[in-house]
């Protein structure tokens, strides 16, 4: 299919390669600005506790200090949804809260004043688990959140945001059923998606209402965007985007550190440069929501789902951030796996005193199908059905509707996946390898093999909105503005193959604005699974623009339809006579340009599709579980760069994705509210030397997209793994799961070899 | 990281002259693998005032072996023990366990005198301190054991009373199934020590001007069987949640002798002298490696959450026999 194409489909260099890989490319930690200073934050001992009193006096003398800030000296700036988390607040709400922030010439002088801020707590009880939240007599986190649970809506999303999952009627559901199966599974882990680079910022006010920050999110119209609100809807913010060392969703954008470089820089009159630890990253940035599950679900004997209801208890750590966004998604998300007409599944956000949780690729859909399908596999083994088979009959197709995030009804205009899975599950040996629900696949001495499936799909390729202009230039180049981040997927790569492809030109000679909200149209970035369909989309758009611009000046000089012009190599043809054609310098002289403008709606038509396979292998006398094999399969639509997508889909490993089901977990000390082993050794993250063997089904059905008919993958990779683990799990050894992660003495405890002695205090 | 001091020592009397001189405020960096988060991370509330550098110290890298046994200088990096020919024919339980620490880079520089050195991984001890402050116990100097009522899930199933932290050495299990010493070097001169008296609850013997300088391991017998085995939740870069090293000598299918020794299970390496000896003049069988494993593991008093570590001890105690 590719062989209609010049670039698109085909392997190309990325353009940034070279520069990552000798060092030259300019990350946070290697930006400095004149006269700039180091941010430090003094971080809470205790997860609960009200600031009596604070003395800043020895830090202040420091030579070399020159801020340091409490809660009394910040202005009344509030982040999160519904505005509610001051950036320094009279009371502290998990351990590693900041409590007051340093500016000094060095990290070094930073640090040692911290050490020299005197703080008197009132500890208050604390609470981390969602169900002890909500009781009555729980402490309350945030005087606005009764209950500690946040309130619906979510603006990004419109006035009529996705609030819950309810359609026809469940009991009525249940009475057709004949199989009702209810249970409770916790996707709790709080894994860490754990970019290599720590969140780190600069920051430096140009005037009292204008601020420039040098930022490392995915988005840096959403950093500035969401800073307007914060900081009183009269701030023009200027971002920057520097390349960002891996994100996994956790750097969309970074408000709270942005806003205490802010803050620094602020008072200090300077720039200001604030980059988190490794071990703040791990105790005080963003985790994965947790998420945990009461349904029951009405079956037929063949499969059908007649009815699905529950609870969707959803933890937020101790603020939201945007959480109502993430649900919204996560139950858009489940109509698309499950066909089934009744419906009653209701999320709550809850508040707890743990880290802060927030968006992490699977954004709400990954946290919601990792606790809901153990569940609904629970029926499949009454009815004994094969999943595979079960998937194929319920994922969404062309004609179905869904309700999406922002509460209206779409109607999928994408392709039929039933080949995707076919050909997925024929690659992986499926039908070979699946011997029932609870049944291994192989059994030798101590190992028990196992294999598991997942499925997953959003329809958030064509979420947002994206502006590009494509500028023209008469030396036959062309350059793409564009404030899309690089964040290691090879998105701005790909799309200049976009403008190369359109123009005909070769990639050398497209080029790529940086990210920079001043000098770039609006652009919701590099977020979601958008970059194929949406950012595409707009860009293809400017770059088709600037073409028929240019061929309009074209068709004038040389006195012919524009419908006979064409373009390759920076030089105009005639189609029927090619040998009349001229340069583009000779059509727009030295002294023009040619601009298009290209912009992209959101569009929810087009759902994309995930399908991971597992293979495990148990060692039933230490509980040891090794992942032997992961099969998946998508359809595309067209690939846009081989290597990037498989790059894409080897990633459904690691950052809280596939390892999420058997070692990624934050640990929480109950007792005092810390997170243990809060570095690199410690926390158990899969290193390149044991990546299982992996094989990827991709096909290439075209999509009623784009030129290209393209719609990619995106961050769905990872998120049907766990449940696919899980199921491995449980088929290989013979139990059930339904407490992610599934470590060794989990296994050990359900094969009744541990006599379980219950936790006393213990951890998440 | 807050500023010290640094020398380079050329020799050992010079680095052990200014650790006396520092009076218990100097640290010795060998690799550095270890001490350098120890640092930054700041979880002992003492900091110190000099870091010596004992890399610039030449000749204490050897691996030298004659018809008593084998003598390692301190200053040997895992790596090179890890692919030594001499080790990996007649020592290879040391071998094997050198090649299971960490990763290959951190092989390259870390050395044996610092993987026996290094400081506990109990998440408690090590909290860092800028991320709400350290936690204070009794490994440094007075404080309740967090363990007991938190998260214990990867400490002491055995002999864990004051202190609950294991001893994260790899190559300490595999010198304790060998029999071997450590000679240390301090101001009035040098001293040996059996290793399994090299290391305490809370600590190991030396003294603050003291340094490890040696470690010296007999020749076993020929025709011993040795066996490394180290369960981790992933295998590089991992702490070892149970390990076992043993040595077993094995006549026409019968046990002549066992050394076995456990890791990640106390407090200080141990050997499992109970399974020992029920196993020796037994011929070797899924039978009498079961009962030994069994007798292994029989004192483990397990915390809230670390009981599978024992369920993990014996297989792989069962494992070593049969291997």
């Amino acid at each position: 299919m590719s062989d209609e194409y010049r670039f698109i489909g085909k392997a190309t260099p990325r353009g940034d390669a070279l520069d990552i890989v000798t060092g030259r490319t300019k990350f946070v930690g290697d930006i400095k600005q004149y006269g700039m200073l180091y941010g430090k934050v003094l971080r809470s001992p205790h997860p609960h506790a009200n600031i009596r009193s604070i003395d800043t006096a020895k830090a202040k003398r420091l030579r070399g200090v020159e801020a340091v800030l409490t809660h009394e000296d910040v202005p009344n700036w509030r982040g999160g949804v519904p505005a509610h988390l001051r950036v320094l607040d009279s009371k502290v709400r998990f351990v590693g809260d900041a409590v007051a922030l340093i500016a000094a010439r060095t990290e070094e002088i930073a640090a040692e004043a911290r050490e020299l801020i005197e703080v008197d707590y009132e500890v208050l009880p604390a609470v981390y688990d969602v169900v002890e939240a909500m009781k009555p007599d729980a402490p309350r986190l945030h005087a606005a959140f009764p209950g500690n649970v946040v309130p619906p809506g979510f603006p990004w999303f419109g006035p009529h945001t996705l609030q819950e999952v309810v359609i026809g009627d469940v009991e009525k559901g249940f009475e057709e059923a004949d199989i009702v199966v209810e249970g409770a599974c916790a996707y709790e882990n709080f894994p860490n998606p754990l970019p290599p680079e720590p969140p780190g910022v600069i920051a430096a006010w140009e005037g009292a209402d204008a601020l420039t920050i040098w930022t490392a999110s995915q988005g840096t119209f959403t950093d500035r965007t969401v800073l307007y609100y914060i900081l009183g809807r009269k701030v023009n913010v200027r971002a920057h985007g520097v390349a960002v060392g891996g994100s996994y969703g956790s750097k969309n954008t970074a408000w709270l550190l942005i806003v205490q470089a802010a803050v620094l820089s602020l008072a200090s009159g300077k720039p200001v440069k604030l980059c988190y630890t490794k071990e703040e990253q791990f105790a005080a940035f963003t985790l994965r929501l947790g998420s945990r599950i009461q349904a029951r679900i009405g079956m037929k004997k063949d499969g059908t789902v007649t009815a699905i209801s529950g609870d969707w208890l959803v933890n937020t750590g101790y603020y939201c951030a945007g959480t109502q966004g993430q649900v919204a998604v996560g139950c858009g998300e489940i109509q698309l796996v499950v066909r089934c007409p009744n419906w009653n599944l209701k999320p709550k956000v809850v508040c707890t005193n743990r880290a802060p949780s927030g968006i992490v690729r699977g954004y709400g859909g990954q946290e919601l199908k990792c606790a809901f399908l153990p569940i609904l596999t629970m029926a499949l083994e009454k009815a004994d059905l094969d999943p595979v088979e079960f998937f194929k009959n319920n994922y969404v197709k062309p004609g179905d509707g869904y309700y999406w995030r922002d509460g209206e009804w779409w109607v999928s205009n994408g392709v039929d996946y039933t080949k995707a899975i076919e050909e997925g599950a024929k690659a992986f040996g499926w039908k070979e390898k699946w011997k029932g629900w609870l049944k291994p696949t192989a059994v030798s001495g101590t190992k028990r093999i196992g294999v598991g499936v997942g499925v997953h799909g959003n329809a958030d390729v064509g979420e947002d909105t994206s502006e590009a202009y494509v500028r023209l230039d008469p030396e036959g180049t062309a350059t793409l503005y564009s404030s899309i981040s690089e964040h290691g997927t090879g998105q701005r790569s790909s799309l200049c193959k976009m403008v190369a492809e359109v123009l005909q030109l070769p990639l050398e000679r497209v080029s790529m604005t940086p990210p920079d909200s001043l000098a770039n149209p609006y652009e919701f970035g590099t977020v979601g699974s958008r970059g194929t369909f949406a950012v595409g989309s707009a860009v293809i758009e400017a770059t088709e623009d600037a073409r028929r611009k240019l061929l309009e000046l074209a068709a004038q000089k040389l006195d012919r339809p524009i419908e006979d012009l064409e373009t390759a190599d920076g030089v105009i043809y005639v189609r029927p006579t090619p040998e009349i054609r001229l340069p583009w310098k000779a059509v727009m002289g030295f002294d023009r340009t040619c601009l298009g403008h290209g912009r992209f709606e959101p569009n929810f038509t087009m759902p994309n599709f995930m399908m991971v396979f597992a293979e495990v292998e148990v060692d039933v006398e230490t509980g040891q579980v090794a992942l032997l094999r992961v099969g998946s399969a998508t359809d595309v639509g067209q690939i846009i760069d081989p290597l990037n997508l498989e790059n894409q889909l080897n990633g459904s490993l690691g950052s809280a994705g596939i390892d999420s089901a058997i070692f990624e977990e934050t640990i929480l000390d109950r007792a005092t509210g810390r997170v243990m082993g809060g570095n690199m050794i410690d926390f158990k993250w899969r290193t390149f030397a044991e990546l299982p063997p992996m094989q990827h089904v991709v096909l290439e059905t075209p999509f009623p997209s784009h030129r290209f008919k393209a719609i990619g993958v995106g961050e769905i990779t990872p998120s049907p793994g766990p449940a696919a683990v899980i199921m491995a799990i449980s088929n290989a050894v013979g139990v059930r799961f339904y407490d992610y992660p599934i470590t060794p003495d989990k296994i050990l405890k359900a094969l009744g070899k541990v006599q379980g002695r219950k936790a006393r205090g213990g951890a998440a | 990281m807050k500023s010290f001091k640094h020398f380079n020592a050329r020799t050992v009397a010079e680095a052990v002259q200014i650790l006396k001189a520092f009076e218990g405020h100097a640290v010795l960096n060998a690799g550095g693998t270890d001490l350098l988060g120890a640092l930054k991370d700041r979880f002992l509330p003492t900091y110190p005032e000099a870091v010596i550098n004992i890399k610039t110290i030449s000749g204490i890298d050897y691996v030298e072996e004659d018809a008593e046994g084998l003598r390692i200088g301190a200053m040997a990096t895992l790596a090179s023990i890890a692919r030594s020919t001499v080790i990996k024919e007649r020592y290879s339980v040391l071998a094997e366990a050198a090649g299971a620490v960490a990763t290959p880079q951190i092989r390259n520089v870390a050395t044996l005198g610092g993987n026996l050195c290094q400081d506990v991984r109990c998440w408690y001890y090590r909290y860092p301190h800028h991320v709400g402050g350290r936690i204070l116990c009794l490994r440094k100097g007075s404080g309740p054991c967090q363990a007991v009522t938190g998260d214990n899930r990867y400490h002491a199933i055995i002999e864990g009373k004051r202190c609950f932290a294991v001893c994260p050495s790899d190559t300490a299990i595999a010198l304790a199934a060998l029999d071997a010493h450590i000679r240390i070097t301090g101001p009035a001169g040098a001293r040996s020590v059996p290793i399994l008296d090299f290391f305490k609850t809370l600590g190991n013997v030396l003294k603050p001007d003291e340094m490890v300088t040696e470690i010296q391991i007999p020749r076993p017998a020929d025709g011993n069987r040795q066996r490394f085995i180290k369960l981790t939740l992933r295998k590089p870069i991992d702490f070892a949640v149970v390990s076992v090293a043993s040595i077993m000598m094995v006549e026409n299918g019968i046990c002549r002798g066992a050394r076995i020794a456990l890791g990640a299970i106390a407090p200080t390496p141990i050997r499992a002298t109970k399974a020992e000896q029920e196993i020796v003049g037994k011929p070797i069988d899924a039978q009498t490696a079961a009962a030994a494993a069994d007798v292994a593991v029989a004192a483990a008093k397990p915390l809230s959450m670390n009981g599978y570590k024992a369920v993990q001890a014996r297989a792989l105690v069962q494992r070593a026999i049969l291997a």
